[in-house]
């Protein structure tokens, strides 16, 4: 039996094509048992591929999964068993009640009689929707519709739960209640492994997290490591006029920027020190009123470590 | 507003242009429509005329002139082929009435032994004395159709009797007649008086020397007609089984759409207890469809059913290769728009070609053979024993065994296309 600081999750040089086009190339990562685990990345950047590689959905080209020590192309219901998954698609069957869709899904997992009904009970107390188990699903708010999904995958209490932009489209009421329930959820045991592109949810909540783009995994590390060790802070300015090259000279005296577009007219400067940097550009306007239109001042976090390793913003 | 409506045709066009498949559906399917009606279709309509004559085996143990003289006669009926020999071997009774059995001709004619002798000296004779004339007919051939030609063939039998026997009746008149008649003084109340005698004959040529026997070939149940009901219902139920097509396979894509199949295929369980899962209450939908369809036979138009458990074979067997259908297509489709005009072309075309609007051997030669191949044809012809034709478990199982064998045939290409992912 796996020990507790064995990982529950074990990706190995994890690799897929689709036609000439490789998406996910050799990734490689770790999650330790009771770890909560964010994978960042934009759209396209091979997060969902990597996830249903993970659930079986989709075939590797090559690599390994481990789940909990057992091959998963091994063993894959054993595998699947031991794993919840929450789509990023609101995978329901509208026309059901919640109840309905539930007890269907907790039969699937062999739920039954005393167990099903204790389950349904709880992840719809967990997910704040006990009062509206005989209510059908067409007629739940998104949010209500994505608490629910998350409740399907909890159904059968899994060692690992696996969520896909859970919180995608939802408002803040919702989001806050998705991550508290998924917060609790880890704090009683449940491994989570998270996708999404929401920096501030992976900085919240994840004890590790990895970063992907174009299919490569670009870091992996704790968000405070990844902060510390390669996050900047961003200076980003709007001009009203093109800077002139004495300008541009002694912004580049405060820190490194990364590019002036000459058709918007902007600047971003990366810096360990965001905040006196800004003081800094400010004083320099002083003599040039009127050219700077605004600015915003960025502290070193996941997206900057993000930009710093891509060059782009993560929701671009 | 004008650019706006042009910005969103535009759009909509691209976005059929895009499916080629469905859009091919959508041009493929009405002209099968119209090439498949027509050319079945065409059956009822010209069934029975010049273009398109009913087959009839003939069964010629006379021995005498008579009954050459009557199929010569019938050669010459316009909307009937004779056909006299199979094999090059000229028919008997067993051959013929296998020929039906394996629904390759719809009726037979035969003209007993003596045939000849017995018209020609049927007076006085007890019924049993008298010739006879068979018509055997599958049970399940078309009421108006076989009316028709019933009608040709006595017709053209009667006048050929009355004209071989006109002689010998006129003789036995003229004999009969008091003081006899001399063409010398043939005047004109003795010219009216054989007109009489002749007339009289005319009236009932045959009824005097031919007994007409309508029956069913050996083994099937009697002769019994089947009646509207019995000719409708097992059709028009098999017609409706298939549209489990459209059911089944928007079902499946739906799932795929929503997000649900991924979700399931994240569950543990096999690939295999899914499909059998996703099919299952389809299956039981369609025998539920099944049983009503006879209930409504039984209860409403005093339907008979025949052997129980050959029928709850066959439905099992028709069920199965309905479902089949509806996988194969649910992997073929990729679309909603493929789907749709998928299920529809398949499950009228088929319907069309298996004889469910019109009867198979009222098609033309290809279309018949065409027809065997689909399921809807022998789902009816299993039905037809079962109903029309009185035949059990043993008589069905060509049936079943085909109809099993589509269901397999759909399976497997529906499991070599279906897309899990």
């Amino acid at each position: 039996m796996a020990g507790l600081r064995e990982p529950i999750v074990s990706v190995e040089h994890l690799r897929k094509s689709f036609g000439d086009v490789e998406v996910v190339k050799g990734v490689t990562f770790q999650i330790p048992r009771g770890g909560f685990f964010g994978l960042l990345g934009p759209n396209g950047a091979g997060k969902t591929t990597t996830i249903g590689m993970l659930t079986g959905l989709v075939e590797p080209t090559g690599g390994r999964i481990l789940i909990d020590g057992n091959d998963f192309f091994q063993k894959p219901l054993l595998s699947k068993a031991k794993m919840g998954f929450v789509p990023q698609a609101l995978a329901l069957y509208p026309t059901l009640c919640a109840l309905d869709n539930l007890t269907f899904f907790a039969r699937l997992y062999g739920l039954r009689k005393g167990r099903l009904k204790e389950r349904i009970t709880a992840v719809l107390d967990l997910v704040g929707l006990a009062d509206r188990a005989d209510q059908t699903v067409d007629t739940f708010s998104h949010g209500m519709k994505r608490r629910l999904n998350i409740a399907v995958g909890l159904l059968h209490e899994p060692d690992l739960l696996i969520l896909d932009e859970p919180t995608v489209g939802v408002d803040t009421q919702s989001r806050n209640a998705i991550l508290e329930t998924l917060e609790g959820l880890n704090r009683s045991g449940v491994t989570i492994l998270y996708t999404t592109h929401y920096i501030e949810e992976a900085e919240k909540l994840c004890h590790r997290v990895g970063i992907m783009d174009q299919g490569k995994m670009m870091a992996l590390d704790t968000p405070a490591a990844l902060v510390r060790d390669l996050g900047t802070g961003i200076v980003s300015m709007e001009f009203n006029a093109t800077p002139d090259e004495a300008l541009l000279s002694a912004i580049g005296q405060i820190g490194s920027f990364r590019a002036v577009d000459e058709q918007s007219k902007q600047l971003r400067l990366e810096t360990k020190h965001p905040d006196r940097a800004g003081r800094e550009v400010l004083d320099l306007m002083d003599k040039r009123a009127g050219l700077l239109k605004t600015m915003d001042i960025i502290e070193p976090n996941l997206e900057t470590v993000f930009i710093h390793l891509t060059g782009r913003y993560l929701r671009n | 507003m004008l650019r706006q409506i042009i910005a969103i045709t535009l759009k909509e066009l691209k976005i059929v242009w895009l499916d080629r498949e469905a859009l091919a559906l959508l041009f493929a399917m009405p002209m099968f429509f119209i090439l498949v009606m027509s050319l079945a279709l065409q059956g009822v309509f010209e069934a029975g005329t010049k273009e398109r004559p009913v087959e009839v085996l003939v069964v010629n143990t006379d021995g005498g002139p008579l009954a050459e003289q009557v199929i010569g006669d019938l050669k010459g009926v316009e909307g009937l082929t004779l056909i006299e020999k199979a094999g090059g071997i000229p028919l008997n009774l067993e051959t013929a009435e296998a020929l039906i059995r394996r629904g390759e001709y719809p009726l037979a004619l035969s003209f007993g032994a003596g045939f000849s002798k017995r018209v020609l000296h049927a007076q006085g004779v007890s019924e049993s004395e008298k010739a006879t004339v068979t018509l055997i007919s599958d049970p399940a051939t078309h009421l108006q159709l076989l009316a028709s030609v019933k009608g040709m063939i006595r017709s053209t039998i009667e006048r050929r009797i009355l004209t071989a026997t006109l002689p010998q009746r006129l003789s036995r008149a003229l004999e009969n007649a008091a003081g006899g008649i001399s063409l010398g003084t043939f005047d004109s109340n003795k010219e009216e008086q054989v007109r009489g005698m002749v007339g009289d004959t005319a009236k009932n040529p045959a009824d005097d020397s031919v007994v007409f026997v309508n029956t069913s070939p050996t083994g099937y149940s009697s002769g019994r007609r089947p009646t509207a009901t019995e000719q409708n219902v097992p059709a028009y139920t098999i017609f409706g089984v298939f549209f489990i097509v459209l059911t089944l396979a928007s079902s499946f894509l739906r799932e795929k759409q929503d997000g649900t199949f991924q979700r399931l295929l994240t569950a543990p369980l096999s690939k295999a207890a899914l499909l059998i899962g996703k099919l299952l209450p389809y299956y039981v939908v369609n025998l539920i469809q099944i049983a009503l369809m006879f209930a409504v036979g039984t209860f409403l138009f005093d339907m008979t059913l025949g052997n129980g458990p050959a029928l709850i074979l066959v439905s099992l067997a028709l069920a199965a290769a309905a479902n089949g259908l509806g996988l194969l297509v649910a992997a073929l489709g990729k679309t909603e728009a493929q789907v749709n005009s998928l299920s529809v072309l398949l499950s009228i075309t088929l319907a069309a070609l298996g004889g469910m609007m019109v009867p198979a051997f009222v098609m033309p030669g290809f279309m018949k053979t065409l027809s065997l191949v689909t399921p809807h044809a022998w789902a009816l012809a299993g039905y037809h024993d079962v109903i029309i034709r009185g035949l059990g478990l043993a008589g069905i199982l060509p049936e079943t065994g085909v109809l099993l064998g589509f269901a397999v045939l759909f399976f497997a290409g529906a499991l070599w296309r279906f897309r899990f992912d």
